[in-house]
């Protein structure tokens, strides 16, 4: 394990000259600006009424989209990907630091997710979940990189979920029951693509999920899960409450039709849907362009997958690969998860659509991780390094 | 590529892509499912919470006599109320007392109202009209106040206020047509309400960018009546007049026809009541005994019966008798008899019968009104002396299936169909036993009695008797206007269909003519001068209630010998005077005639008789009793107008055995401040038609005698008259006109 970052150790900041992959980085540029365009059209009413100035968000999330367009594509040229197999640990702990002291930060709808740093307007905030999951992906490369077999036996398996949980418990009780999802299923998904045995799995899955309810009950948050669970059965069974927001948003989806009611022909934006750019962002998105728009955006989201996927199989070596699969599935799992709940498939849990919700740290976290992605695409020549 | 050696890798990647493939399969369902399939829906749900709509209200159509006279319409008013909330403590007073002298309302009414802080909406005065509520406006800039406020309301008018009020019926708070015309034509006079829909936030105020969408509002449609104002005016005065002359317990009808279109060219009952205050009771009695029932009621039970007292009062003074209650015809429907007897041949106008005074039908007696009976006579004789026993005969002549068959073909099986609501069905003898029972029905049914039918199923029935033949489809709206007044549709007259032969109709006419003009006519009060009418008397026992009260009525029809206007008046119970039709209710339909015959175009024609009309010494009548004085003046051929309140005559005009044309106006003074009192100016008649100098000289309130040979001639006018125009002369004076071909010289 040694061997392998001291072997790498003076080469890890410096310009690239490998090709980047070029559908992969079309594809983050095309779904960012139309994400872009979305969120101007979904936000504007919200902040003319809300905030006064109806170009509020959109400009607030166009400067962190340009820093991290940058960042991304400084990422991806100068910072070799390997550099994390030293940063590892650091990140890890830094996660791990980070969610206990969000703990200490003011609560924001009943839930301590966000870290407040600065105040007014040069304030900046940011969810510490959104770190840990990179960390969780770039550990777990780590080690599946320099011990493949990890992953074939039961004790070798321990410290990945005593990572995975160790994350968890601290998501838990923020409450967030969508990371705490996401950085499961993210988890289990990282370990089958490192050759998990199957079998274990399932297993794994009978202990592991009436243990995780149990923890939940435990953590005190079990009635809440429960009133997500009954008004994302009926949510009409407290329309003017807990069911609102999943009512407004089935309007919203319905009454797009085919066709749409067209760019910026949304009435559901006008504060009927709360924060309509924030999660409920695709709600927006059906409404003004039909099934047929956001079908089509749909298919933009499962190219970068699958681009993101075949980068993963053409990485030059298994810590690229893990990385590439690990952070591709983490957008993948967030635009399901996203989309299902907006169409009320899933019971309702906050989180964004990546490249189109509004959250400038969250954006440059995911246009940085794009960095990545793009700089292990420029290393799978052979000779590239 | 390391992967290469990694077939395991390559599989689960490959189980990944899967996976993540079919969920996004699933969304892509899930999308298809929401979007396509349950579209409408959705689209509906959100279209209800993001439509904001307020209604505008249509104007109503208004209501139009048959020369456009308005006869309602919708005026806007306005509603003051006081927001006591927002209302200066200091201003209180002066709110008080501004608003009690511009709206006449009470200034402690007002000033409690400004007390109640914690309101926003205390109604001072509603139906303010737009002159008051300006007066408030200024009241309110003048003094800068706060907390009055004005709303707009529209309010439904009627100009005329109780004309035609039973006919056109009236409008509920709400404005809704809720009784009569106003009811019926509900949909056609209310048209739609408009919408202003516009697309709102969820907090309810409008978007910034945001479309607005106007339905505009339909504005009703407007009636125009085949009522014609001046007729319905003169049809109501004298039926009025009628009501208190002979205290008429249950109301009066009258109905003023065209028998040759259909057309209602007046409809009335009286007592009836002021649509512009509908709820208020107009019988003085029945208002009182209501007022005395209110004041002693003191347990629920009390109070109950006093609201239900009320409702009946209410509803009774709304009703339209003319449709709305069948009655026993009695002798008018001796007409119909008549015409089915004569069209099918049963009898001729020279058929002959005998009249003992009574007739006998399987062993019961059925009196004749003439004690003693009228002796041999012929039918034209018993339809002019409206003989029972000879009509009993005739029905018997006819037989009970012919007599139901022209029921039926005159219309009075069912009812007529009118455009009016709430019209009664007749109540006929069933048909089957008619035909199987002795006759015992027919014989009664054949001279009216015994079953019931509505005036206006009656008159529409008669009239075919004298129009020709024809039963036409009575109407009373004949044109329906759009907003903008142009035409939306005309009704024409409608022929149901032919019952008796045109030369049927001319004999039935003409016979029914001698009942008005010659002496021994039953129908002889009717007479007008200068005009051929024809009519019937009736007189009908209430034989389904106890007591002896009668119902009395009379159709006349004009001119005689082409009938064209025809009227019938029915009274029902009056109290005094209350002998037979002849007496009371035919003059009604002979005073109609004479004011509305010469208004409606009819020119008067005199015969030789009528211009050397005898004239009588007029009777004393002072110091009489007022009641036994018109009895007296009746009989003696002569009008009469009563001038002041009182019971007693205190003075005449002209004085007793001063000569009067027959048939003139003496006028009765009952007031001893009247006395001498009542005077007009004589008007200018030389140069005037017969027919104009009559109405000229009849309606400044003087008596007319008309004389000159030359008066049938074309071209007559009058060349001079007794009292020199321009000077002043008490009313009823007799002023003689002579009448000659113009240029002619006097007679010296």
């Amino acid at each position: 394990m040694a061997n392998v970052t001291n072997s790498l150790k003076r080469k890890l900041i410096k310009p690239m000259s490998g090709q980047m992959d070029m559908v992969f980085f079309l594809l983050t540029m095309l779904l960012l600006v139309i994400g872009l365009v979305m969120l101007f059209s979904a936000s504007y009413a919200n902040a003319y009424y809300l905030l006064g100035d109806s170009f509020r968000y959109i400009k607030n999330q166009m400067i962190f989209a340009v820093a991290g367009v940058a960042a991304m594509l400084f990422i991806s040229k100068v910072i070799d990907y390997h550099i994390f197999h030293r940063l590892v640990y650091l990140m890890m702990g830094i996660s791990l630091v980070l969610l206990v002291v969000v703990f200490f930060m003011p609560a924001l709808n009943d839930a301590h997710r966000w870290i407040f740093i600065g105040s007014g307007n040069y304030s900046i905030s940011f969810q510490p979940s959104e770190i840990a999951k990179f960390s969780l992906v770039v550990l777990f490369a780590h080690w599946m990189s320099i011990n493949p077999k990890s992953t074939r036996s039961i004790s070798g398996l321990i410290p990945y979920f005593a990572a995975m949980g160790a994350i968890m418990l601290l998501l838990i009780p923020e409450p967030h029951l969508s990371a705490t999802v996401i950085i499961a299923v993210l988890a289990v998904i990282m370990l089958i693509i490192g050759g998990m045995n199957l079998k274990l799995l399932v297993a794994g899955a009978f202990a592991g999920v009436p243990s995780l309810l149990l923890l939940i009950f435990i953590m005190g948050k079990w009635d809440r899960l429960m009133g997500r669970v009954s008004s994302w059965l009926d949510p009409f069974l407290d329309a003017r409450g807990d069911g609102w927001q999943t009512i407004q948003s089935l309007y919203s989806i319905g009454s797009g039709g085919l066709m749409g009611t067209g760019f910026g022909n949304s009435r559901q934006k006008y504060l009927f849907l709360p924060e309509p750019q924030n999660d409920f962002i695709f709600a927006i998105v059906c409404e003004e362009l039909g099934f047929f728009g956001a079908t089509l955006i749909l298919m933009l989201f499962a190219l970068l997958v699958w681009r993101g996927f075949v980068i993963g199989m053409q990485a030059k070596d298994r810590f690229g690969s893990y990385i590439a699969f690990g952070l591709t599935t983490q957008i993948a799992l967030q635009v399901i998860l996203n989309i299902a709940v907006a169409t009320n498939t899933v019971p309702n849990t906050g989180i964004g659509l990546p490249f189109f919700s509004y959250g400038g740290t969250s954006l440059m976290m995911l246009l940085g991780q794009v960095g990545v992605l793009l700089n292990i695409s420029r290393q799978t020549k052979p000779g590239s390094e | 590529m390391w992967l290469k050696g990694d077939t395991l890798l390559g599989k689960r990647v490959r189980l990944i892509t899967g996976l993540f493939g079919i969920a996004f399969g699933v969304l892509v369902v899930r999308l298809f499912f929401l979007q396509v399939v349950q579209a409408d829906m959705w689209k509906e749900r959100a279209t209800s919470q993001q439509l904001y709509s307020t209604s505008i209200t249509a104007k109503r159509g208004n209501i139009y006599d048959t020369n456009m006279k308005t006869l309602a319409k919708s005026v806007t008013v306005w509603t003051v109320f006081i927001s006591p909330a927002e209302m200066k403590a200091e201003q209180r007073e002066l709110v008080a007392s501004g608003l009690s002298e511009i709206l006449d309302v009470d200034y402690d009414m007002v000033y409690d109202k400004t007390l109640k802080v914690d309101r926003y909406n205390e109604t001072i005065k509603r139906k303010v009209d737009n002159a008051t509520a300006d007066l408030v406006n200024e009241f309110i800039l003048e003094n800068k106040i706060k907390g009055i406020y004005l709303s707009e309301d529209v309010m439904r008018y009627y100009p005329y206020d109780n004309l035609a009020s039973t006919v056109l019926g009236f409008t509920n708070y709400d404005g809704q047509g809720a009784y009569g015309l106003e009811a019926y034509y509900d949909k056609t006079l209310s048209g739609t309400d408009g919408i202003v829909a516009s697309v709102r936030n969820a907090k309810g105020t409008a978007m910034p960018f945001s479309e607005q969408q106007v339905f505009d509002a339909e504005d009703g449609q407007s009636l125009v009546l085949t009522i014609d104002e001046t007729v319905q005016h003169y049809l109501e005065k004298h039926l009025e007049n009628a009501v208190l002359e002979h205290d008429v317990q249950q109301r009066a009808v009258g109905i003023v026809m065209n028998v040759k279109t259909g057309e209602i060219l007046g409809m009335s009952t009286k007592p009836d009541f002021n649509p512009n205050n509908y709820s208020y009771i107009y019988d003085d009695k029945t208002r009182e005994q209501l007022e005395q029932m209110r004041e002693e009621a003191n347990t629920d039970q009390e109070k109950e019966a006093y609201l239900v007292a009320l409702e009946e009062a209410q509803n009774t003074q709304w009703r339209n008798k003319a449709i709305s209650d069948p009655y026993e015809p009695g002798s008018v429907f001796k007409l119909i008899t008549a015409a089915a007897a004569l069209e099918t041949g049963a009898v001729t106008p020279n058929t002959q019968f005998y009249c003992a005074g009574f007739y006998e039908v399987a062993g019961n007696r059925i009196s004749c009104w003439k004690n003693g009976g009228h002796g041999a006579l012929n039918f034209g004789g018993a339809i002019k002396g409206s003989c029972n026993p000879a009509f009993i005969m005739t029905g018997h002549a006819l037989g009970a299936t012919r007599f139901i068959d022209y029921l039926d073909k005159f219309g009075l099986y069912g009812k007529t169909g009118v455009d009016l609501p709430g019209e009664a069905t007749s109540i006929m003898h069933d048909k089957a036993t008619m035909l199987n029972e002795n006759k015992a029905s027919l014989s009664s049914a054949s001279f009216g009695q015994t079953f019931k039918v509505t005036a206006l199923q009656l008159m529409v029935g008669v009239n075919a008797t004298v129009n020709g033949g024809y039963l036409m489809q009575p109407y009373i709206v004949r044109q329906v206007l759009d907003s903008e007044g142009n035409v939306v549709s005309n009704t024409e007259p409608t022929v149901i269909r032919q019952v008796i032969s045109a030369e049927t109709s001319a004999t039935v006419a003409s016979l029914a003519e001698k009942v008005v003009s010659e002496t021994g006519g039953s129908g002889i009060r009717a007479a007008v001068p200068g005009y051929r009418i024809g009519g019937k008397t009736g007189t009908s026992q209430k034989l389904d209630q106890e007591g002896d009260d009668t119902i009395l009525s009379f159709y006349g029809y004009a001119p005689a010998d082409d009938p064209e206007i025809a009227i019938l008046v029915m009274l029902d119970e009056p109290q005094k005077n209350n002998q037979y039709g002849s007496v009371i209710a035919a003059p009604v339909v002979g005073n109609i005639f004479a004011d509305i015959l010469p208004y409606l175009g009819y020119e008067p024609s005199y015969t030789e008789e009528q211009l050397s009309t005898a004239d009588i010494a007029t009777p004393y009548l002072i110091n009489s009793g007022l009641q036994e004085a018109q009895t007296t003046l009746m009989q003696a051929g002569l009008q009469y107008r009563v001038v002041g309140s009182g019971t007693q005559v205190v003075n005449q005009t002209p004085g007793a055995a001063m000569p009067i044309p027959g048939g003139g106006t003496v006028v009765l003074y009952t007031d001893s401040e009247a006395e001498g009192a009542q005077t007009a100016v004589v008007p200018y008649v030389i140069g005037r038609s017969g027919n104009e100098t009559n109405k000229l000289i009849l309606n400044a309130g003087f008596n007319i005698r008309m004389e000159g040979e030359s008066i049938q001639h074309e071209g007559c006018v009058a060349i001079s008259q007794s009292v020199e125009a321009g000077t002043t002369a008490e009313i009823g004076t007799v002023i003689t006109v002579t009448f000659g071909v113009q240029g002619m010289a006097l007679p010296e």
